[in-house]
């Protein structure tokens, strides 16, 4: 006998517990799962795609997996991004009339003069507003989609990201740069959650309840 | 590509991926594995400790659920690992049960049968040395040797339970035997181990 055999007679003076010991702790775990947004948001989705389904018989939707918490935080700084482009627009067009703070937040990139910024400036907010609408919606559009469990979108958002990336490093004044950063640090978190594991399960489990036929329920 | 699981597949992984969309699925893994781990916990920290303690380890392992790695179907080692940690918070905890194992008297035995005294109280020594031994060992080494005496892990799974290479659990593992081989060769009770190990 050698001292791992004995180690293993000492071990055998402890025996398993009996199921009333365990009966505490697995409470805790019931709570903490009741507790959890998986579980609110696969309740809510119970609700929402079950029967019945439309009163005149045609087929209910298929059911749509909730998604798991990854991908609603995703979602979460997508939601953030699309406010914190919204918040900056408002502030950039609030400020549209200063010309010497357009000449400092865009940097020497520019050879217009002051007479000639001053001539441009309704095409200049036009173009500003137009692409910090488009971006915002681009953030919800995102949000929605991948909270779908749409794959696509998981990866026009990685590509997106990619872009933002492309962003940071271009010749930029003060005002782009911050632009850049901020896009880049809400989409850095919000691209690697879309790619955890929960997620790529989610979105594989998306596609396969989409592919599946729908249910026939019938009518009252 | 990976195969794909269902909730009814009876591997860990399995339950931990339906988790993933339905939180509730995790109880199947309490139920499964809570048994072990809170022996495990009682045996290092008394049993006091761990009921908190396997309730903090589901906790945990409930929490990072999703970054489980589904390449790996049984999740023992994984619950361990988090075990092993939470242990770790609890070392006061765990030197305490050492102590109070040592002191723990034999379990009375029929006096009329001398041989059954004499064992009990050869097998009181041992325990003895052996818990005084452990409470020797370093932190790592007693984690790699306790896995793999009492819990019955290979060093793959112990690599796997404590993030460290399967070298490093091998060299850990010889550390610890050879000192606690050298605490029970080195007292008086060392000649019933001299004599337990030649007989093998």
């Amino acid at each position: 006998m050698n001292e791992m055999e004995l180690l293993r007679d000492l071990a055998q003076e402890t025996p398993l517990p009996a199921p009333a010991d365990l009966d505490a702790a697995r409470a805790r775990l019931l709570a903490a799962i009741t507790t959890d947004p998986a579980t609110y948001t696969t309740a809510v989705a119970q609700v929402t795609t079950s029967p019945p389904g439309p009163p005149d018989g045609r087929p209910a939707g298929p059911l749509r997996p909730a998604a798991p918490a990854p991908v609603l935080t995703a979602a979460k700084f997508m939601h953030a991004g699309a406010i914190g482009t919204a918040a900056l627009l408002i502030v950039v067009l609030a400020f549209s009339w200063d010309i010497n703070l357009y000449h400092w937040t865009t940097g020497h990139g520019h050879q217009d003069t002051t007479a000639q910024l001053r001539q441009l400036r309704p095409l200049i907010i036009t173009v500003v507003a137009a692409y910090g609408l488009v971006v915002t919606a681009m953030w919800l559009w995102m949000a929605r989609a991948t909270s779908r469990g749409k794959n696509w979108a998981r990866i026009l958002s990685t590509v997106l990201f990619g872009l933002a990336t492309l962003q940071l490093t271009g010749n930029q004044g003060v005002l782009d740069m911050f632009f850049a950063v901020l896009t880049w640090l809400t989409a850095l978190p919000a691209v690697w959650l879309l790619w955890r594991p929960a997620s790529s399960a989610f979105f594989k489990s998306a596609k396969a309840a989409r592919s599946r036929p729908p249910s026939h329920i019938s009518g009252p | 590509m990976r195969r794909r699981r269902e909730p009814a597949a009876a591997d860990d992984a399995a339950v931990i991926e339906s988790s993933w969309r339905d939180p509730e699925q995790f109880a199947v893994l309490f139920d499964r594995h809570a048994p072990h781990i809170y022996r495990y916990l009682a045996r290092r920290a008394g049993r006091q400790v761990a009921d908190d303690l396997v309730a903090e380890t589901f906790l945990a392992a409930f929490a990072k659920r999703d970054r489980y790695d589904l390449g790996h179907p049984d999740a023992r080692p994984w619950l361990y690992g988090i075990a092993t940690n939470l242990v770790g918070q609890h070392r006061r905890d765990e030197a305490r049960q050492y102590r109070i194992t040592q002191a723990a008297p034999a379990e009375p035995a029929d006096p009329g049968h001398a041989d059954r005294v004499a064992a009990d109280v050869t097998a009181q020594a041992m325990r003895t040395l052996l818990e005084a031994a452990l409470a020797a060992l370093s932190a790592g080494d007693r984690d790699v040797l306790l896995l793999i005496a009492w819990e019955q892990l290979t060093y793959q799974e112990v690599s796997r339970a404590l993030a460290i290479p399967v070298g490093t659990v091998q060299s850990r593992l010889h550390r610890a035997r050879m000192k606690v081989r050298q605490v029970l060769a080195g007292t008086d009770a060392g000649a019933t181990y001299e004599e337990l190990t030649t007989n093998e």
